[in-house]
């Protein structure tokens, strides 16, 4: 009995602790793919690269002597701005021709890897590394672990509680549902349904952004570091539903539980190919995900 | 190591490719010959950037000790995650050549503290040629040297022997000098072994006391490095 409490506290614990401070992150950019796949309609392939580009924002204005907490604020500030530019010139210009959702794919592929070879020449294809903002460990009831991701899941949990507050209790919210429903019958009850697209989109880079900063003392910051992401946080949103915020919650803390969990059997290494698995089996047995979408439930 | 940890209990951590693969294997059958148990290995990619979701199967294993053969950024980041998660403690890390060296070891501070590993140098060698090599290298890099430094430093000196030995520079009288010359390098006496054109040296037994290698043994090249098996030549 002893032994395997001891088992649970030192081997379990920290494993599940560690899926859920990797799970938080993988929720932050999940819910931006699906707040906007959930109003717009547009799978943004171009997602990693704008958590890309909020680390690589993150590393310059480090650079140039800005404190770690002031950039946390400052990149999602200056992304916003970033997202809703390309929304209104790049999405808006082919969102009404009637193929638009092999448009809008072509393009937010396109621009990634743009944006992908943008990073290689201005900041070369070398990683940078960003040093912990807090130090050291604290012990948990015997489970030691490091202050940094326990910063991060604290102020992930804190960001995605807004994000629901937002979305299912404000009015901005219930303006954003009703465009996701019926844009034609939003429009005429007099949703600025154009501006509330380009600031969701904005929103959503803007949270990829914040990802970005958030896990560069983690991941350090390369050119292709959103391809290493983006697959988890697609994952992510179609097991839990395209466009379902509930989902991507949901499905981002079991899915990277499963990861945690499998990796004290398997080498960790197969745990990306365990869940690309249960992907291809969610959209063979249940291809609308485990949740409705934005503004359907 | 026998000595140092008596009832070793092994965990092995290396990259995913054929050095890393090799590595592991070699050290542990030659582990596990001196008695040391194995209790778990694990591969991760080549660059990989969170040691995190391995260390579960670490703790699970409860090692005593813990042999690593990655290298450079790759052991930035797996000693100071494993300092982070409390791992290091009661751990010994021992390891291939390249794991720690002078380009990384600043990376990591206190958390290189205490690896152990078997090398063919070390900056505080007492050997008359170390000590104006390193001198020299010094004032040239602002850096001490390392294994590669020394080297690729040793090899022009073969180079050279051979050259003076065959009288000529011709690519097949060279060669023909470079079977069982002895020469001098800042590592020692090495001599390049005619049956498997092995270069034979002495090893050192090296830990990292306070952010620099020192030498703990040194082996004998003929022990270090085993038997000439070689058919070939």
């Amino acid at each position: 009995m002893g032994s395997l409490i001891d088992t649970l506290q030192f081997v379990y614990a920290p494993q599940i602790i560690n899926g859920l401070s990797i799970g938080v992150a993988v929720v932050l950019m999940a819910l931006g793919l699906t707040i906007i796949f959930g109003l717009l309609d547009v799978i943004n392939m171009a997602h990693g690269e704008f958590y890309a580009l909020g680390a690589y924002v993150g590393v310059t204005l480090l650079a140039m002597g800005v404190n770690f907490w002031l950039a946390l604020v400052l990149v999602p500030l200056i992304m916003a701005p970033l997202g809703y530019l390309t929304e209104r010139l790049f999405i808006q210009r082919v969102f009404h021709q009637r193929d638009r959702h092999m448009l809008t794919l072509l393009l937010t592929f396109g621009l990634a890897i743009v944006l992908e070879d943008v990073y290689k020449l201005v900041f070369g294809p070398q990683p940078y590394s960003v040093e912990m903002p807090i130090s050291g460990g604290s012990e948990i009831m015997g489970v030691f672990f490091p202050n940094y991701r326990l910063f991060m899941m604290a102020i992930g949990t804190l960001i995605i509680a807004a994000v629901w507050l937002v979305v299912y209790k404000t009015r901005l919210g219930a303006m954003v549902r009703a465009a996701a429903f019926d844009k034609n019958m939003a429009s005429s009850l007099g949703v600025p349904v154009s501006v509330v697209y380009a600031a969701t989109f904005a929103f959503g880079v803007a949270l990829a952004g914040l990802a970005g900063i958030l896990l560069a003392p983690i991941y350090s910051v390369f050119p292709t570091m959103g391809k290493d992401f983006i697959l988890m946080a697609f994952s992510v949103v179609i097991v839990g539903g395209l466009g379902s915020i509930k989902g991507a919650v949901i499905a981002g803390l079991l899915l990277t539980q499963i990861q945690a969990l499998s990796s004290l059997y398997i080498s960790p290494s197969w745990s990306d190919p365990l869940v690309f698995g249960i992907m291809v089996a969610v959209l063979m047995l249940r291809p609308q995900g485990l949740f409705g979408r934005l503004g359907h439930g | 190591m026998s000595k140092a940890v008596p009832d070793a209990k092994v965990f092995y951590l290396g990259p995913d490719y054929e050095m890393g693969r090799s590595t592991v294997a070699a050290f542990k059958s030659a582990a596990e010959a001196k008695g040391a148990k194995t209790v778990g290995e694990v591969f991760a990619p080549l660059g990989n950037k969170d040691y995190s979701p391995f260390f579960g199967q670490i703790r699970a294993a409860r090692p005593n000790v813990m042999y690593t053969s990655v290298a450079g950024n790759d052991t930035v980041r797996l000693f100071n995650q494993l300092a982070e998660y409390g791992l290091n403690r009661n751990l010994t890390l021992v390891g291939a050549s390249g794991t720690v060296t002078s380009q990384n070891m600043d990376a990591m501070g206190k958390n290189a503290e205490g690896f152990t590993t078997g090398v063919g140098y070390s900056v505080d060698l007492d050997i008359p040629a170390n000590k104006t090599f390193v001198k020299a290298f010094q004032a040239e890099y602002k850096a001490l040297p390392d294994l590669y430094g020394a080297d690729s430093y040793g090899v022009m000196y073969f180079y050279k022997a051979a050259v003076e030995k065959a009288k000529s520079t011709e690519t097949a009288k060279v060669r023909a000098a470079m079977e069982g010359l002895e020469w001098s390098t800042p590592q020692g006496t090495k001599v390049m072994r005619a049956g498997d054109h092995q270069a034979m040296q002495d090893m050192y037994v090296t830990r990292v006391q306070n952010g620099k290698f020192t030498v703990l043994s040194k082996v004998a090249a003929k022990d270090a490095l085993g038997p000439d098996t070689c058919t070939r030549f």
